[in-house]
């Protein structure tokens, strides 16, 4: 129920810079994750808005105030951490009344609030139970309650789920969604898991060298990532290399429309596998097919370019394709990152083409 | 007749040999510890528990020839011993005490702070258990004499906390490194200044360490003699030095086994106390042991 400003936060460990500059927003009862590969800063930027990490420069506001200089105890954040953090000599209910009874209310009101936290977390009647006499899920889930049971402000999940297996992980990510509808909560998740960022928040951040390098919707991120980085990160993409001259891109021996405003020279062109269908005879890429993983709902094959190079793509139906086959790729929307001349090692996206069918 | 015996007899043999080696087998480590245990810590044990009781003891037989609870009232009708063992008790315990004051909050700052040095402060610590004990006594006892410590007990005291300062530094530090920062940061988190934090969370998770910690110090204390021979000697006199004394003097192995029988006594009853500690209930719970 608030909104968190995140200004030029900058935390530096001696000479790495482990978050630089991060600036954004997260909006009352938004659901944010921070995605990134491991050592980006995720857990750095969450620590420093829960108070375990001096900024060396920048600012954190809730609802427009500064909370910057407030130690982690006075804070109105919550956080629940990737470890398992529940104080091993206490029972499940006083771990979660342990907030509670520091804000001097009636014992009825507590054991009222428990009681809700745990039906949140839909462990009602392990009260008496030890954390070492429950599973990680449900460690986790009492770490959850003992965290909403605050009421907090922002709500910061540092990668909750990522030592538990993959159905648990799922069912819980779906728990938690619900749980922050219901309850109308801010939150920030951090994970490296971008399944689990694209199907839990409302905008991703995604994080690379302490940097933000987008932030946006998931549909968004995933649909027109804006650095090369982002485009790699997300879902599968196939990067080629290509030329940009004379409103063309050239990529082997083959010719694609460029984009508006496109410079001339080296560019990188990334397309989406699901963006690429069979046939086109006259412009095709022509190749042989060379993998052919059957997934159940669709295939994934991976063809053989000559002058390109592999091309991933999905298709949900088609005429059996058998390894070694000839194929003929037809590339249907594309995306060209070209170096950026303020930031030399990085791409960004100079526009998107949708081909006409 | 004649030929049937050895057959059976190597039978039970070979079934003996039999069961032992697949229970051996089965749980091999724990039967072999078992059997070195006992002869270690009850064999002598035995002996000395059946010197106390002893009237008479002689040469061949294998328990005392005459079995009598006089030699009880010999050892405490004595003096020196009637004095010596309250006092060896209160010098204990004040030793651990000030001990506990002293390295339980240096172990917490070796296990959280980082600060120049601490490698080095740390293994120091072991330099007083790494060389000969009776050559630092020794010097130690030197410097003393020049402050006329010699003989008091502000001096048994004080060569009694050196003996101390390995263990009370040692295990309190490795269990305050072993309480995860982030159960620290979990009660920060939802509230808890940091003193809270500590009382609440930290201490509690390392009470059977430190409680291990205490105890050993109490018993290793009680049960020093070295340092409180050359300090203490000739005014202040420990349990364990007159014990010396006795054995030395007069060769009546009742009063040592007596005396033994004695200072066991605290050891004991500290084990037992720490076993409730242990079972208590919420540390082995929540340790899930
Ligand atoms: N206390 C610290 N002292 C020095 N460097 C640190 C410290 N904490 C983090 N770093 C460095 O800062 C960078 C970012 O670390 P951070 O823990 O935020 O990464 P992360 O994105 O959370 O990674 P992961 O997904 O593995 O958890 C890393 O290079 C890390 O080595
Ligand atoms: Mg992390």
């Amino acid at each position: 129920m608030a909104r968190l400003d995140i200004v030029q936060l900058t935390k530096q460990f001696g000479g790495v810079t482990a978050v630089d500059a991060a600036q954004f927003t997260v909006n009352d009862n938004e659901f944010m994750c921070i995605l990134g590969p491991s050592g980006c800063g995720k857990s750095t930027l969450l620590r420093m808005v829960a108070g375990f990490e001096a900024p060396t420069s920048g600012d954190i506001r809730i609802d427009g105030e500064t909370i910057a200089a407030l130690p982690a105890n006075k804070r109105p954040t919550a956080m629940v951490f990737q470890k398992y953090t529940l104080w091993p000599h206490m029972t499940v209910y006083d771990n979660i009344a342990f907030g509670l009874g520091l804000r001097r209310l009636s014992r009825s009101v507590i054991e009222q609030k428990v009681k809700e936290a745990l039906e949140l977390v839909s462990l009602s009647g392990y009260e008496a139970r030890y954390p070492a006499q429950l599973s990680g899920g449900q460690q986790q889930r009492v770490a959850l309650a003992r965290a909403i049971v605050l009421e907090p402000k922002i709500l910061l999940l540092d990668e909750p789920f990522s030592s538990l297996d993959a159905i648990l992980r799922v069912r819980l990510r779906e728990e938690l969604k619900r749980i922050q509808r219901r309850l109308k909560i801010t939150a920030i998740f951090v994970t490296h898991d971008q399944e689990e960022a694209l199907s839990l928040a409302d905008r991703i951040a995604v994080m690379s060298g302490g940097r933000i390098e987008q932030l946006d919707a998931p549909s968004t991120i995933y649909s027109t990532p804006s650095t090369l980085f982002v485009a790699d990160f997300i879902g599968t993409m196939n990067l080629l290399q290509a030329t940009a001259a004379g409103g063309e891109l050239r990529v082997g021996d083959y010719r694609l429309p460029a984009p508006a405003g496109l410079k001339e020279g080296q560019v990188t062109v990334a397309i989406r596998p699901e963006d690429v269908v069979l046939g086109g005879e006259g412009t095709g890429w022509r190749g042989t097919v060379d993998q052919v993983m059957d997934l159940g709902h669709y295939r994934k094959i991976i063809a053989q370019i000559p002058g390109v190079g592999d091309v991933k793509i999905y298709l949900s139906k088609m005429p059996d394709v058998s390894e070694g086959a000839p194929i003929t790729l037809n590339p249907q929307r594309w995306l060209v990152y070209q170096p950026d001349a303020a930031l030399p090692l990085e791409y960004r996206r100079a526009g998107a083409v949708e081909a006409a069918v | 007749m004649t030929t049937a015996q050895p057959t059976l007899a190597s039978d039970f043999w070979s079934r003996t040999r039999h069961s032992f080696l697949a229970t051996v087998k089965r749980d091999g480590f724990g039967w072999l510890a078992l059997v070195v245990l006992a002869m270690v810590i009850l064999g002598p044990l035995y002996s000395v528990v059946l010197w106390a009781f002893a009237e008479r003891w002689q040469y061949p037989s294998l328990v005392p020839t005459q079995f009598g609870l006089s030699f009880w009232e010999k050892t405490f009708s004595r003096a020196d011993i009637a004095e010596a063992l309250p006092f060896s008790i209160v010098l204990s315990l004040t030793v651990t005490a000030l001990s506990a004051l002293i390295c339980l909050p240096a172990s917490y700052a070796f296990a959280r702070m980082r600060f120049r040095g601490r490698q080095v402060l740390l293994l120091s610590f072991l330099a007083t258990n790494a060389f000969p004990r009776f050559g630092l006594y020794v010097s130690i006892a030197v410097i003393f004499f020049r402050l006329n410590l010699i003989g008091t007990v502000p001096g048994v005291i004080l060569i009694q906390l050196v003996n101390t300062l390995l263990l009370m530094i040692w295990i309190p530090t490795s269990a305050f490194q072993g309480v995860d920062r982030s159960l620290e940061e979990a009660a920060l988190d939802v509230g808890a200044s940091p003193l809270r934090v500590f009382i609440q969370i930290t201490l509690p998770m390392v009470m059977p360490a430190l409680s291990a910690a205490l105890l050993l110090t109490f018993v290793n204390t009680f049960y020093e003699a070295q340092g409180a021979l050359l300090v203490g000697l000739p005014r202040v006199v420990t349990m364990p030095v007159l014990m010396y004394s006795l054995i030395n003097s007069q060769l009546v192995v009742q009063y040592g086994a007596i005396i033994s029988f004695v200072l066991w006594m605290p050891s004991l009853l500290l084990l037992l106390v720490a076993q409730r500690l242990l079972r208590g209930g919420y540390l082995t719970a929540g340790f899930g042991v």
